[in-house]
């Protein structure tokens, strides 16, 4: 009697041709991408959507071009953040153009689309056991929208990942091994401790964790010009034992938060210690590309600063 | 999923596939050598998790269908999210605009579950330019406009 593998196609259900003709699309569509770059951290309220925004902000201004997909589908925050709450999803003749912020940052988050009132809600068969389809039927809708946008020729898509040591899993396994992971932890043994989750986990894969980001490193008083503790003084703070890279620390700044609450870009404060580090960890982020890039992604092009917008 | 007909040793062909009835479906498949028939009757959870893909699933099913192109799937009926549905009531704008089939083809490269509120968006927007159709050009000046 014949088995599975012996028998070509399904019958005419197509349902595994179809699964394939959408990993072919989103691989079309990310063909001119040169660096995939996930930020997660295993852990909430660390200040990844933050770090993201302002992040990209930092490598905009080198002249990279950069986009950023909110994968947080349920709490998404970079619409708002980035000032493109409420934009348009425009179709053109192929693939549907991406909202872009004042400083050139083409953004996807699903607060472009859903009021911060409604919350995101699919439809079902199986009404009340959305614990067995949920994360399948996210999923599915991220491929959709790594297909059919125009991402176009990028140095760099971040994703802003949802928190959970498992999801970053997850997701390293949907976006494949091109994608590296940059994690962002606070100064709490806490937050460390899943970070280190996420890093163990992580390391299972084939996926490049960079390093990490040790966000609101203190945070930036106005009055005094200087940065101060906000959870532990530094001599309290035991070293992270993290066994990946610091990229750098970001101080908290209450401007800022500010800021990103009205979708003001980062560029528009004047000159600031968080600016600082965020520009620090944009160089080390791009020196950790480069010296981890598989042999293959060196060949063609680098990142160099000051290259001009594609528009 | 496939089925295979003991007797023939023979993969079976679906045939079709019924309406979806209370979360399940009713699929039919055939032996092409024998010519027996039986029936795979979904439950709820194997119902949503294909569903949950983001694929269809039915005969005639062919290349661009997941895309948005038209099918026999069952699964639009069972998804009023997506296409096939309603589209975004709670965002229901006074005035009817049209669509031109032009501009009807370029919105179907929007993803499903997202097409509604991009629709509406889209229509706010051709009202604002003083326009009682979207067409192609009206797709053409929002991209502009927004500086995409």
């Amino acid at each position: 009697m014949k088995g599975y593998h012996d028998i070509v196609g399904d019958g005419g259900s197509r349902i595994l041709e179809q699964v394939a003709e959408q990993r072919t699309r989103i691989i079309d569509g990310l063909a001119g991408v040169r660096h995939l770059v996930a930020v997660g951290s295993g852990k909430g309220g660390v200040g990844k959507s933050t770090l993201t925004l302002h992040l990209a902000g930092a490598l905009r201004a080198r002249g990279l071009r950069i986009a950023i997909l909110d994968a947080d589908f349920n709490g998404p925050t970079q619409a708002r953040m980035a000032g493109v709450q409420g934009a348009l999803l425009v179709p053109g003749s192929h693939k549907v153009a991406l909202p872009r912020t004042r400083n050139g940052i083409a953004v996807f988050s699903m607060g472009s689309l859903i009021p911060e009132s409604e919350a995101l809600d699919f439809e079902s068969a199986a009404h009340g056991e959305s614990h067995t389809w949920r994360a399948t039927r996210e999923f599915a809708l991220l491929g959709e929208i790594l297909g059919s946008f125009e991402w176009g020729e990028l140095d760099l898509l971040m994703f802003d990942l949802p928190p959970g040591a498992e999801r970053t899993v997850q997701y390293a396994d949907f976006l494949g091994p091109r994608t590296a992971f940059l994690l962002v932890t606070i100064p709490s043994e806490v937050a460390r401790g899943v970070v280190a989750r996420s890093v163990a986990a992580l390391s299972k894969g084939p996926n490049r964790v960079l390093g990490y980001v040790e966000n609101m490193s203190g945070y930036y008083c106005r009055d005094c010009n200087a940065i101060k503790p906000l959870f532990a003084s530094p001599e309290q703070v035991r070293p992270s034992g993290l066994e990946i890279p610091c990229l750098g620390t970001v101080p908290f700044d209450p401007e800022l938060a500010r800021h990103c609450d009205r979708g003001i870009p980062l560029a528009e404060l004047p000159d600031t210690p968080v600016g600082r580090g965020l520009d620090h960890v944009a160089q080390s982020l791009l020196d950790r590309l480069e010296s981890t890039a598989p042999a293959a992604a060196h060949s063609s092009r680098e990142l160099r600063p000051g290259r001009e917008h594609p528009r | 999923m496939k089925f295979l007909c003991v007797p023939c040793d023979s993969p079976m062909k679906l045939q079709t596939v019924a309406p979806p009835e209370g979360g399940s479906l009713s699929v039919v498949y055939s032996c092409p050598e024998c010519g027996y028939e039986m029936a795979m009757l979904t439950n709820a959870y194997e119902t949503q998790l294909v569903q949950s893909l983001g694929v269809r699933i039915g005969p005639g099913t062919s290349e661009g269908a997941s895309s948005g192109a038209s099918s026999k799937c069952p699964f639009p009926a069972m998804m009023p999210a997506t296409e096939g549905a309603p589209e975004s009531p709670r965002d229901a704008e006074p005035g009817p605009v049209r669509w031109t089939s032009g501009a009807e083809a370029r919105l179907a490269n929007i993803p499903a579950f997202v097409r509604p509120m991009a629709r509406t968006g889209i229509e706010r927007f051709a009202r604002e330019q003083g326009a009682q159709e979207v067409d192609e050009r009206i797709l053409d000046q929002a991209r502009e406009f927004f500086g995409m």
